[in-house]
């Protein structure tokens, strides 16, 4: 495309987006709207997984040995937990690593006090992709195992209220996506309307259907850009606030910060609300590109 | 050169506009096509700029064959054509100068070359006065002016005029069919759908007469029957 024709573009679409004001500040408000909607979701979920992630929660079940196992019974163990189907990796913590995370934590010398005994058992921390009922059974059958600590029932109820959350955010998504398509589309019209006598006369001099059709095109994508843009800076301010307020009453809950997710954020806005403009201002324009 | 053989129109409401019209336009000819409302002038135009298509028949402009052409070739096609209205069709809100820019900068013409053209081609419809002025500004014939050099703005092979006089007094019409002659004279072909019988007998020209969607007649200086 030849720069001018380019510039012509731009600057009609501009014209038109001025002249309609009110359904172009319309579109821009809903589709703000939605994105900004969207993105909470989408910030509200990943919160969860992270933290349920940092609980340990997810995936992962302690195995906790009878006090006297030998070394060699402790690696029989340890393999048959290996070889448990679904299980993707064990990691073993010695009673001695145990007893330093427990002085760490507490911060006094328990050797000390315990005259170097160790009350601590050995302990495997089990990864498994799957079935963690299935898993969980199979290592309790294990001989030499005391305790299996799973926490299923907290992380299943954790997942289900993440899984009813993305439901709920879907319909959501796509309600409001439908809601800024309508309107989005009779922003278009509009402007095609109003530019109609324009239209029939490029059409006699040969100016061809995408010559027509883009300025249009261009329009729903500013539409995009400009709704995206404002509505990025709009989580932003809407998150860091809610951030602080969760970080300084709730402090067991890890909330990520927006800087970490800023670009992230950022490109899907950008990339959600130009694909909404151009499909909205391609479905109003079909009966144009045709011929 | 522009040639209908036995093209055939109907419109989907059944009406048949046109029966079996067999047509021959050399090129550089001056034509009049005449004939009462209804006759099917208008739809011999339409037929022209390909915004109808034939029911059947063959219609050749130049090297493209209407019939079967695609649609994606039709801007490419119509720049071959420029076209005139009874209703002018210019921007109320674009000087005389953007009107003719318009028309050049929608098929990708450079700035540079529409800042050359556009006077120029004013200058050979007399309006190089009114560059600046808007359309309300300006006489019917005037208007007709600023249309008609539009219509060539692209350098097109064929002009094609539908009623252009139809709106505007004697007098300005009579200007208006001396410079289509005179475009006629520079080497175009000229087509000019009138009534108006005076103009068509005052000028000589070939003109072809529609009746209800057939040719009853086609003379060189042929008169206008009532
Ligand atoms: N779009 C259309 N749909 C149906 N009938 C039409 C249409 N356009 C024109 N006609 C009919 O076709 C005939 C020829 O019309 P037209 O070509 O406009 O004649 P003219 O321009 O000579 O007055 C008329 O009977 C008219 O009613
Ligand atoms: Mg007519």
């Amino acid at each position: 495309m030849k720069h001018y024709s380019l510039t012509y573009f731009i600057g009609q679409s501009f014209k038109g987006l001025w002249r309609n004001g009110v359904m172009s500040f319309a579109s821009i408000t809903v589709l703000m709207s939605c994105l900004i909607v969207l993105g909470g979701f989408s910030l509200l979920v990943y919160n969860i997984d992270v933290n349920l992630e940092k609980l340990g929660l997810l995936n992962e079940i302690s195995v906790f040995l009878e006090l006297d196992l030998e070394e060699e019974e402790i690696v029989s163990i340890e393999n048959q937990l290996k070889s448990i189907p679904d299980v993707t990796k064990v990691i073993r913590t010695t009673n001695e690593e145990g007893l330093e995370q427990v002085e760490n934590s507490m911060n006094l010398d328990v050797s000390e006090i315990l005259d170097d005994y160790n009350p601590l058992s050995e302990k495997f921390t089990v990864y498994y992709s799957d079935n963690p009922q299935n898993v969980s059974y199979e290592i309790n059958q294990i001989e030499g195992v005391r305790k299996v600590y799973d926490r299923l029932d907290l992380a299943m109820q954790l997942e289900s209220f993440k899984n009813g959350i993305i439901i709920v955010f879907i319909w959501f998504l796509a309600i409001l996506l439908i809601v800024s398509l309508f309107v989005i589309i009779n922003t278009i019209k509009l402007a095609v309307y109003s530019r109609r006598h324009e239209i029939t006369v490029m059409r006699y001099v040969g100016a061809t259907g995408w010559f027509i059709t883009l300025p249009f095109v261009f329009e729903g994508i500013i539409i995009g850009i400009i709704s995206s843009v404002l509505g990025f800076f709009i989580e932003w301010y809407a998150y860091t606030y809610i951030e602080k307020m969760v970080t300084t009453q709730m402090k067991m809950i890890n909330v990520i910060m927006f800087d970490d997710i800023k670009l992230f954020v950022f490109i899907g806005f950008v990339g959600i609300g130009i694909l909404t403009g151009i499909i909205g201002s391609c479905l109003s324009l079909s009966k144009y590109l045709k011929s | 050169m522009i040639d209908f053989k036995k093209v055939r129109k109907a419109y989907p409401n059944g009406t048949v506009a046109l029966h079996d019209v067999t047509l021959h336009v050399d090129d550089g000819e001056f034509v009049f096509i005449v004939g009462h409302s209804g006759a099917g002038k208008t739809t011999l135009m339409k037929l022209l700029l390909r915004e109808e298509k034939a029911s059947s028949g063959r219609l050749m402009v130049n090297e493209f064959n209407l019939s079967r052409m695609s649609n994606f070739k039709v801007p490419y096609y119509r720049r071959q054509l420029g076209v005139v209205f009874q209703d002018f069709r210019l921007f109320q809100n674009k000087t005389v100068y953007e009107n003719v820019a318009f028309a050049m900068r929608v098929i990708g013409t450079s700035p540079r070359m529409i800042k050359k053209r556009v006077p120029a081609i004013l200058n050979t419809v007399n309006l190089l006065d009114k560059i600046h002025n808007f359309p309300r500004e300006l006489s019917g014939g005037e208007q007709q002016r600023v249309a008609l050099a539009r219509a060539l703005a692209n350098n097109p092979k064929i002009i094609i005029a539908d009623e252009p006089t139809g709106n505007i007094d004697p007098k300005m019409s009579l200007e208006i069919m001396n410079l289509l002659l005179k475009i006629n004279k520079l080497g175009k072909t000229v087509i000019v759908v009138t009534h108006e019988k005076s103009l068509v007998d005052y000028y000589q020209q070939r003109v072809v007469t529609l009746k209800d969607g057939e040719i009853i007649e086609d003379r060189v200086g042929g008169m206008f029957e009532e």
